[in-house]
């Protein structure tokens, strides 16, 4: 590693130091949970992606494409100054939430800066994001001040090596996540809000030094996250705003750059193993007893340990499909007309990012539920002083929900239908891709043979996880 | 936005001493040029002054010394995420409630009472860490609301090397056992050891002198098998058969068959997620012909007894610290005590029938913030270095009458030991889920042996 970069690496680890995410014990709704006949619904999960490729072979190249197509709407773009506006609206209201976590509630569940990060920002604004659309550009809490101070005519005094790509944002992404998966106390509101404003500085530092747009293109993790994730979305923009099915951006997307290949695959491995780590399979594997969990402080260097092989296991595993794919497809064509594994590795990996939107929102589907109470109830009452804003002081938090089997079980379906709806739009997705890099259906389907099979069994793994019995 | 865009390939250099000193005497566009860099600069620097002083950690002697007037800083050990939360969001509300009524009796010795509330994570190393901050950070006064034992186990000694009486919740023998130190009390909430032991008389005189168990196994399930076993045998009884279960399991039907056509009883301590899955897969397996069942609500604190598949536990016979349903006979104190937390008859919360409370184990932490101030006020506590007077006054309790202070019962404090005795109820679940209480013991009958004298410790 290069010098300049092992040092950026160093400072990033040094800033955002290791990070953490909503986790409730919920007992009750995981012994009913275990009560619903499971295996029945993930069988029929499993049997449903099957058919969907079936079907989606079977479907001629033009319906397809018309299925994937997007249209117009007679929306415009918010002006940039209007950007700017709500940017800096949200730069405000971040520094606002970094004083309420130093000086507010030290209760995690009442102040509401871990709240505003984890239950609105990181679980509620990343699904949106892919759910309906990106609008990360319209709250990222940088460039409206960037702008003001700066100007368009503040030109960068220096400048990122374009080689960088997006790795410096893969990296941070990697940090962040190690945080939120193994850190004993994300969610320590006056921690946490040294830690939010340290990367604040540090990417509005970075903002200034190398300019706004290589910045947030290559370094800002999260932009980068939410255009990924933004792909997904059935609004997006391409020369006005459009819309069209989940996936329709993904299917456009005709090159992806290996460094955003490589992104899409580390989140959805990250996502993963956040669910995996704490079942009591991954428990007891590590030699933990799930009934006596010895705490998040416990288990940090397993988690990371796991967090790591999970990245490693899922990038090479894919390689192995694209290679595989590539060569099936290969085999006995013209190889002026043959596409290289890699090609195959870099068309194929976006088309996994419905997939981890969908990990993301079902695995954090009861953390909303429980901690969105609590969210409103702070934001109620912003500075725990007995405000009654809005009406929202007036929420009592409940859980009865995750009491009775028949709403744990309208839960528990919920999220397995969000699963497999997201492995469905994956499938059609890489189906459109392939069709746009081999001629021939015929080629095109064989070279989707092992990303179908991997599909179908991400699907078995996603649903398997949300019947698991877990531990915290 | 051409002319602008031309502007572009300039390299900016460093302000020189001369473009400061003649910045207005300089054409428009260097000027501006200046200015830019300045601002840049001047910003980078105010941002990282703002970041420094953010970064900086708090004062940790931000308070002075607590005087007279100053109000009684709680600090509140709640298990809010973690393994825990389910118990520690009721023990919050019941801590709140528990302090909003010393404040409306006028506090302690007139002075506000205060919570500060720092999660632990049910994280026994995050647990020593809130300790210190809670002496040496927030200047509390006492410590109190941890439940689960291995948090306990590791918070207590760091509170007795920084000199802060510890208050713990945890029903864990730990206190009493002497594995703790002087400034680690539990008078709120009976232990493990005197709750079981308890049980013995009422199973073998009642429900049969045969008895299987079934338990998790590792510590909690050990300290049940270890406690009861002797217990029982003291009553004449036996137990046939100790069947552990390795705590990852979730289907239970294999272990049955291990258990002998003779019993009479079936003690059953299971704890986790899988738990309905038991109950579920024992009512298949002796399909309503078995044992006598008798367990702990610890296995189904929180959860709706009226849920479908418990319907096999109607008729067996469950340990209650407190009734979770209202009976007949419910003392006034109870009744009050009930209103101020926001439970219901059923012992759910007022505003969701369905939301069930730790109802049997939360009644510690009201009665654990009542003693506290009953001590302080007999030690005329005025600050930490009151401490040691504040212990020795709540060493020198003897008994505490069923009272709104005490809405669980009256109960013996062993000064020695640190640790409260109380009344145990057994309820038999009727039909709908409903606990009807059928049998309160002594508080003799939950006495043992002092372990430990720690009256004889130093401070």
């Amino acid at each position: 590693m290069p010098t300049p970069m092992l040092a950026f690496a160093v400072g990033v680890l040094g800033i955002l130091g290791p990070w953490a995410a909503p986790a409730h014990a919920h007992t009750s709704e995981q012994a009913f949970v275990l009560l619903l006949p499971t295996e029945l619904y993930i069988t029929g999960g499993c049997l449903a992606v099957i058919v969907s490729i079936l079907v989606i072979s079977l479907t001629p190249r033009q319906t397809v494409q018309c299925g994937l197509a997007s249209f117009p709407l007679p929306l415009r773009m918010p002006s940039p100054m209007v950007l700017r506006l709500t940017s800096l609206l949200a730069g405000g209201l971040f520094w606002a939430l970094v004083a309420i976590g130093l000086f507010g509630s030290r209760d995690p569940l009442v102040n509401a800066l871990p709240l505003v990060i984890w239950t609105g920002w990181w679980i509620a604004l990343y699904t949106i994001a892919g759910a309906v659309g990106n609008p990360w550009g319209a709250l990222n809490p940088w460039s409206g001040l960037y702008h003001l101070l700066f100007g368009r005519r503040g030109r960068a005094p220096l400048r990122l090596p374009d080689g960088w790509h997006c790795f410096p944002a893969l990296l941070i992404m990697g940090v962040f996540c190690a945080f939120s998966l193994a850190d004993p106390a994300p969610n320590d509101p006056a921690r946490l809000a040294r830690i939010v404003a340290a990367y604040w500085a540090f990417t509005f530092v970075g903002m200034a030094l190398f300019g706004e747009k290589p910045w947030l293109r290559q370094c800002e993790a999260f932009s980068v996250l939410f255009r990924l994730i933004g792909l997904v979305a059935p609004l997006g923009y391409r020369a006005g705003m459009r819309i069209g099915l989940w996936g329709w951006q993904l299917a456009e997307t005709r090159r992806v750059s290996p460094d955003l290949a490589l992104f899409a695959l580390v989140i959805l491995a990250i996502g993963s193993f956040d669910g995996l780590k704490d079942t009591f399979w991954w428990l007891s594997w590590i030699g933990v007893n799930p009934l006596e969990f010895p705490g998040r402080s416990a288990v940090q260097l397993s988690s990371l340990v796991g967090m790591v092989l999970s990245i490693i296991a899922l990038v090479i595993g894919f390689a192995f499909i694209a290679w595989s794919g590539a060569h099936l497809a290969n085999r006995g064509s013209d190889p002026e007309q043959s596409v290289s594994g890699f090609a195959l590795f870099c068309a194929f990996a976006p088309t996994l990012l419905p997939i981890a939107l969908v990990y993301h929102t079902s695995h954090y589907l009861v953390s909303f539920l429980v901690d969105g109470q609590y969210l409103l109830a702070a934001l109620g009452d912003p500075l725990a002083r007995g405000a009654n804003l809005f009406g929202l002081g007036e929420i009592h938090i409940t859980t009865g929900f995750l009491n009775t089997k028949g709403s744990v079980r309208l839960i528990w379906l919920s999220q397995a239908f969000v699963v497999v709806a997201g492995h469905m739009v994956s499938v059609v997705v890489a189906h459109h891709i392939a069709l746009s890099l081999y001629p021939q259906t015929r080629r095109a389907l064989l070279a989707q043979v092992p990303l179908g099979l991997f599909v179908v069994g991400y699907t078995w793994f996603g649903l398997w996880l949300l019947a698991a019995p877990r531990a915290i | 936005m051409k002319h602008m865009k031309g502007k572009e390939p300039m390299e900016p250099t460093e302000p020189t001493q001369k473009s400061k000193h003649t910045e207005k005497g300089k054409p428009m566009e260097t000027t501006k040029t200046s200015a830019r860099r300045l601002t840049r600069r001047h910003a980078l620097g105010t941002i990282g002054a703002a970041a420094g002083a953010i970064l900086l950690p708090k004062s940790i002697a931000r308070m002075a010394h607590a005087h007279s007037g100053a109000p009684v800083r709680l600090g509140f050990q709640v298990h809010r995420t973690g393994i825990g939360s389910s118990y520690g969001r009721w023990y919050e509300r019941v801590a709140n409630a528990a302090v909003a009524r010393l404040n409306d009796g006028g506090g302690i010795d007139g002075r506000e009472v205060v919570i500060i509330p720092e999660d632990d994570g049910t994280d026994p190393r995050r647990g020593a860490e809130v300790v210190e901050r809670f002496a040496t950070g927030h200047q509390c006064d006492v410590v109190f609301g941890a439940l689960f034992s291995h948090v306990v186990i590791s918070s207590a000694p760091r509170a007795g090397e920084l000199k802060i009486p510890y208050f713990a919740v945890s029903e864990g023998h730990h206190v009493a056992s002497g594995m703790l130190n002087r400034y680690a009390l539990q008078p709120g909430i009976t232990d493990v050891k005197s709750q079981v032991q308890a049980m013995a008389p009422y199973v073998a005189g009642n429900l049969g002198k045969k008895v299987t168990m079934i338990y998790p196994d590792f510590a909690f399930g050990h300290d049940h098998r270890d406690y009861f076993s002797a217990a029982l045998a003291a009553q004449g009884g036996q137990v046939l058969e100790k069947i552990a279960i390795p705590p990852t399991e979730t289907s239970f039907t294999r272990y049955f068959p291990k258990i002998p056509r003779d019993t009479e009883v079936l003690y059953h301590v299971m704890v986790g997620p899988a738990v309905l899955t038991f109950v579920k897969e024992l009512g298949e397996f002796f399909g309503g012909q078995g044992p006598q069942l008798f367990g702990f609500i610890d296995s189904l604190e929180a959860i709706d007894l009226a849920s479908p598949g418990l319907e096999f536990l109607e008729g067996s016979y469950l340990w209650e610290g407190m009734p979770r349903f209202a009976q007949a006979d419910q003392s006034p104190h109870e009744a009050k005590y009930r209103a101020a937390v926001g439970v219901d008859a059923n012992g759910a919360s007022v505003s969701d029938s369905r939301d069930v409370s730790t109802y049997a184990h939360m009644f510690g932490v009201w009665e654990t913030a009542n003693i506290i101030k009953k001590g302080m006020e007999a030690a005329h506590y005025h600050g930490r270095s009151d401490a040691p007077a504040l212990i020795e006054a709540i060493e020198g309790f003897t008994e505490f009458p069923l009272s709104e202070d005490h809405p669980q019962g009256d109960k013996v404090f062993n000064g020695r030991t640190h640790q409260v005795f109380g009344h145990q109820h057994i309820s038999r679940v009727e039909p709908g889920g409903r606990l009807l209480r059928v049998h309160s013991t002594t508080i003799e009958e939950t006495f043992y042996p002092d372990e430990v004298d720690y009256t004889t410790y130093p401070f």
